[in-house]
């Protein structure tokens, strides 16, 4: 691919090129191949460049006054300015620390919910027959695949139903028994099925009983899924809009998402100040997958290969 | 578990659990569902104290609703066209990142950010790159590429096409980073046999590289998919469905039907049509990549 159209021109050059691989033969290979690497990094640089720069756009003028945003987007700030930051926070209405506090008040709470209640019924379900395990998966594969907003109005009136509409308990509640809980379900399943049946009959012939063998030896060695699902969960939950936009409604408090919504909406030309206020709702995130992209990384691959 | 354990202290609460876990989830699943069939044949609607069952009038309508097809239209294009497009690429970005030095790493980890911003910021970006007197414009006139800008999200095809570009933009990190994973766990000597047997790039992709990434390709299709159909955040910042309707994906008609129009009842007719739809689509791609990667 462009691994090899990036090398060609050197590999034309060097003396013997073999008619069929376009592999030099002879002496300039060591050469050649320093080329081609070199090629290789330029590509995978500019590929990695696609994705970067508009996330360097956001940081960079984030710290630059309006009139240097207009004037040199893609510049470096000088010097850098923290007032667009500094402004978004000072504003009146409060809607970044409202966010976020109202987003990670979700998240612990969905998730915290999410993991003990997916882990549990996972590995209640591992100790009955196939068939049952095989509907059971089935159902909520569905879930699954099932697009939100087919769900949102009926969902929207039984939170009413339970006098839990335009609540943050209501949106934790649909969270929890939504497709979230399905996916945790499905990670559970997938690793408990590489744990040996051995060791938990062992504890059994030791006289534990399940709850304990559950919490005290199958948590402990479901440790890798639990940070596949915590990491997934939680910023699938922070990302959320529409959910938080319908449910909890306009006058019913903010996630970050739905705050966004509203204020970015306010300065669709106050350049400084949108920049400010997008870095402050994205900072959290990515620094948390910056300091967990092993663990992120290791989920996504463990889901890939099963 | 081979042997199935005698009941005991603790199986009871484990058994609830998961009892309420299934319940949980009927309630804000199965129950919705359920819900939605019944109102698709009423015609609800919260400005109107009495609601009447209409039959199959939601449905005869629905056959005659240009707005709902096109919608359907759009979706569908746009979900091929990404789902096509984002894992091609994430195949050659897969094999131009997979080394295992230090810069590759690093650019590996940048590649999956997209993924890790929301919609509504990613949507607010783009809305500023693609703007009239936005960031792209400015470099294709100053560069003389264009005489003036391009009006990206002003007119139908292309603002149809700026969604599909953000949408690729956001998966192809996706679908990069899963392929990575498939790439990874290819045997490095079925290369060095190929390579004994005269086997050229192109040959060696064909017959190890792309057949061997096959369940990696299967989950990252299949979630490349659902991730389209069900895309709502970033459409309703970056076009909220417009110009003249051309970017109203499936999921923001069913929005605009029931929280604009207050016709809870089509709403949901038109939520069923979706969810079959969809159901349909999922589960043959899926039924046939698998087979592909049993005919391995």
């Amino acid at each position: 691919m462009t691994v090899s159209t990036s090398h060609r021109p050197t590999a034309s050059r060097s003396p013997a090129p073999s008619p069929i691989t376009g592999r030099a033969a002879s002496t300039p290979r060591a050469k050649r191949r320093k080329w081609a690497t070199k090629g290789h990094l330029i590509a995978a640089s500019l590929v990695t460049l696609a994705f970067v720069s508009p996330v360097y756009l956001t940081v960079v003028n984030a710290f630059k006054p309006q009139d240097q945003i207009v004037s040199d987007p893609t510049a470096l700030p000088a010097p850098p300015t923290i007032q667009n930051l500094t402004d978004a926070l000072s504003r009146p209405d409060h809607i970044i620390q409202i966010g976020l506090a109202n987003s990670l008040v979700t998240v612990v709470a969905s998730v915290i919910l999410i993991i003990p209640i997916g882990a549990a019924s996972s590995f209640w379900l591992s100790r009955r027959s196939a068939l049952l395990q095989r509907i059971v998966l089935a159902v909520f594969g569905a879930g699954l695949m099932i697009p939100p907003s087919v769900i949102l109005l009926p969902t929207i009136r039984i939170l009413t139903f339970l006098q839990l509409d335009h609540t943050y308990a209501g949106l934790v509640l649909s969270n929890i028994g939504g497709g979230y809980l399905a996916f945790a379900v499905f990670v559970y399943s997938g690793f408990l099925r590489s744990i040996p049946g051995e060791i938990i009959e062992a504890a059994t012939v030791d006289g534990a009983g399940t709850l304990r063998i559950w919490w005290k030896i199958v948590m402990p060695l479901l440790r890798p899924a639990t940070a596949t699902v915590t990491i997934f969960l939680s910023l699938w939950i922070w990302n959320d809009f529409m959910n938080p936009q319908f449910i909890l409604g306009p006058l019913h408090g903010q996630t970050i998402t739905t705050g966004l919504y509203q204020s970015l909406g306010q300065f669709s030309t106050n350049y400084a100040q949108l920049f400010g206020v997008m870095l402050l709702a994205a900072v959290i995130p990515v620094a948390g997958y910056l300091f967990l992209q092993k663990q992120f990384i290791a989920g996504l691959t463990s889901g890939a290969s099963k | 578990m081979t042997t199935r354990a005698r009941p005991r202290r603790g199986d009871l609460a484990l058994g609830s659990i998961a009892v309420l876990a299934l319940g949980l989830y009927a309630l804000f699943i199965v129950v919705p569902v359920i819900m939605s069939a019944w109102k698709s044949l009423t015609d609800e609607n919260p400005l109107n104290p009495q609601t009447h069952f209409v039959g199959l009038d939601n449905y005869a309508e629905m056959m005659h609703d240009s707005a709902l097809s096109d919608s359907l239209t759009f979706t569908l294009l746009l979900t091929a066209a990404v789902t096509i497009v984002a894992n091609t690429a994430g195949i050659g970005f897969a094999m131009l990142l997979n080394k295992t030095s230090l810069s590759y790493r690093v650019m590996r980890t940048v590649a999956f950010l997209p993924q890790v911003l929301s919609g509504v910021i990613v949507a607010f970006l783009w809305r500023y790159i693609l703007a009239q007197d936005g960031l792209l414009n400015d470099v294709l006139t100053s560069t003389g590429i264009t005489d003036g800008p391009i009006t990206w999200l002003g007119t139908p095809h292309l603002a149809m096409f700026s969604v599909g570009l953000v949408a690729t933009w956001v998966l192809t990190g996706f679908t990069t980073v899963v392929h990575l994973a498939a790439l990874q766990s290819i045997p490095v000597e079925l290369y060095q046999a190929a390579r004994v047997d005269g086997a050229g790039r192109r040959q060696q992709f064909r017959h190890i590289t792309f057949p061997m990434v096959a369940p990696g390709t299967t989950i990252s299709v299949t979630i490349s998919m659902i991730t389209m159909l069900k895309l709502y955040d970033i459409i309703a910042v970056l076009t909220s469905g417009g110009p003249s309707d051309s970017t109203q994906s499936t999921a923001l008609y069913i929005i605009k039907c029931a929280f604009t129009d207050n016709r809870f009842g089509y709403a949901s007719t038109v939520a069923m049509l979706f969810l079959a739809l969809s159901a349909i689509i999922a589960l043959s791609v899926t039924g046939l990549l698998r087979r592909r990667e049993e005919n391995l």
